[in-house]
């Protein structure tokens, strides 16, 4: 069992993303690399799932390949992603999410392969180059919407060059200073 | 005698107010890049103000605190926006991990109970904070009320604790509980789609409301006015030490609140070191900074960005001190 899981944000999904992962190209990759259950949690956006897994479904059993791949959605759970990451962790997968920043702190903390995909349809937003930097870093892969069969291909190969997150030393500093010393340092508390 | 001449006594007086607010300004804003201030011992109790945001905001504030010592910190005030039922549910959830860290310490320690018998002390601390969620260190004023089923001698003990505790001070308290933290709503200061005519007005409404978390924590359980209040009362009804803030708007408005109480020394404000406050720019900003965080640069004691690229922002007020949450 290899898992991928896609989440798209549960207040505004990020439905460019759902489609894009269950395009034929998606679709491809994900059988390349050996995945086997692909879980969407697709928040408000059903129709959109529905609408585009039937048509996955439709696309694997042509290429007699619907028995490899399962395809499975969820809505919103109020109690957290926990289990779906742990369903990652153990079976060696992979996550993609869009790219807030909630999204990408709970999943590095399972420290599983993370891709994320800017929504580049928001203005003034920073998804981007918040993804960027975490990518320089080697914290995680960046998507592309219109494509993500690269980041996919990537996945695999990642597991094993991806960085720890938080980062245990910060580079220039020789000491972290954790934020419980910074906020008795700015006190002068020195016990 | 005839009056003096109305427009130059208004401008010398002006003239006045204004050397004098900027005097006093400049006398209570930071100086350039942080530099600690003078070493202090620690109070037995402090509070802490902590304010939460939106979703990202109040996730990575809640980062930001995973090792926070409920030993230090012994009140905390949460601020949470009206209407932001999701922070108060995340603070109610965090609280409750704080005191199952506690309890599982509590555990640890009562499985070495027969090999060492040396830290008696230390042990009837947890077991203490077990069973109330609260000790007092006096051991004259009993606030957190005991279960029905506890036995009057457990609680001498526990007052026994609590005394050798205040003189030497070593060892201090887990404070947990309901009557260690309270959520104080504030209302929005500028909501969705909010035309830009009306929200001076609101932002004003969020600055006054802001005044009431700042002054004072609800005490849950009132003690008797006979009997003395313990430190840690105290605490949670004297100004917090300290201010922590990531970013919604509302913070703009209670760091001012804040710098209000300072400037004008309220309760000894500035004079005693408390309102001190910390901003820490949200991690999703990597390369410029945030409205928020634009207004209050000038104005925080410390300054935390969390990527290289901001290091140095704000004419050397940014402090890179890695990625903190």
């Amino acid at each position: 069992m290899k898992v991928c899981f896609v989440t798209t944000g549960a207040t505004a999904p990020f439905t460019a993303l759902i489609e894009s992962v269950l395009s034929p190209s998606s679709l491809d990759a994900f059988l390349k690399e050996g995945y086997t259950h692909l879980l969407v949690q697709y928040g408000t956006a059903k129709e959109i799932y529905t609408d585009r897994a039937k048509a996955a479904q439709t696309y694997l059993q042509q290429s007699q390949k619907n028995r490899e791949l399962e395809i499975g959605g969820m809505d919103f759970n109020p109690d957290g992603l926990k289990e779906q990451f742990k369903l990652v962790q153990e079976s060696k997968g992979l996550v993609i999410s869009h790219a807030g920043s909630g999204s990408i702190l709970e999943a590095l903390r399972y420290q599983i392969p993370l891709a994320v995909v800017p929504n580049t349809l928001l203005l003034d937003n920073h998804q981007e180059e918040l993804a960027v930097a975490m990518e320089r870093s080697n914290y995680l892969l960046r998507g592309d919407v219109k494509n993500l069969a690269p980041a996919i291909a990537k996945s695999s190969d990642f597991r094993a060059k991806m960085a720890q997150f938080p980062p245990l030393t910060s580079g220039k500093h020789r000491e972290t200073k954790s934020f419980a010393d910074i906020m008795d340092e700015t006190m002068g508390f020195l016990d | 005698m005839p009056p003096p001449p109305p427009l130059s006594f208004t401008l010398a007086l002006l003239t006045t107010l204004l050397v004098v607010t900027s005097l006093r300004l400049l006398a209570i804003l930071p100086r350039h890049p942080f530099r600690p201030p003078p070493p202090r011992k620690r109070p037995l109790a402090s509070r802490i103000l902590i304010v939460l945001g939106s979703g990202g905001h109040t996730h990575e504030m809640f980062r930001l605190l995973r090792e926070l010592d409920t030993r230090k910190w012994t009140h905390r005030t949460y601020v949470v926006s009206s209407g932001d039922a999701f922070s108060a549910q995340w603070v109610r959830r965090f609280e409750g991990e704080l005191e199952g860290r506690v309890r599982d310490a509590e555990r640890r320690r009562g499985k070495g109970d027969g090999e060492d018998e040396d830290e008696d002390g230390g042990r009837g601390d947890v077991a203490a904070v077990g069973k109330n969620g609260h000790v007092n260190v006096n051991g004259n004023a009993k606030i957190g009320g005991n279960g029905g089923g506890e036995k009057p001698k457990e609680a001498e003990a526990e007052a026994e604790v609590g005394k050798g505790r205040g003189r030497g001070g070593q060892e201090r308290p887990y404070c947990i509980g309901p009557e260690h933290y309270d959520i104080a709503n504030i209302p929005r200061a500028r909501h969705i789609h909010q035309s830009l005519l009306t929200t001076p007005l609101t932002c004003l409404r969020t600055l006054f409301s802001a005044f009431h978390p700042l002054l004072s924590a609800p005490s849950p359980l009132p003690t008797p006015p006979h009997l003395p209040h313990t430190p840690y009362e105290r605490a949670a009804t004297d100004l917090p030490a300290l201010i922590l803030t990531n970013g919604p708007a509302t913070a703009v408005l209670v760091v001012l609140a804040a710098l209000t109480l300072r400037f004008f020394d309220y309760r000894g404000a500035e004079r005693r070191g408390l309102c001190r406050t910390i901003y820490v720019e949200s991690f999703a900003r990597v390369k410029t900074l945030s409205l928020s965080g634009r207004c209050l640069v000038w104005v925080v004691d410390r300054f935390l960005v969390q990527w290289e690229e901001l290091w140095g922002v704000g004419r050397g007020r940014g402090e890179f001190c890695g990625v903190l949450v």
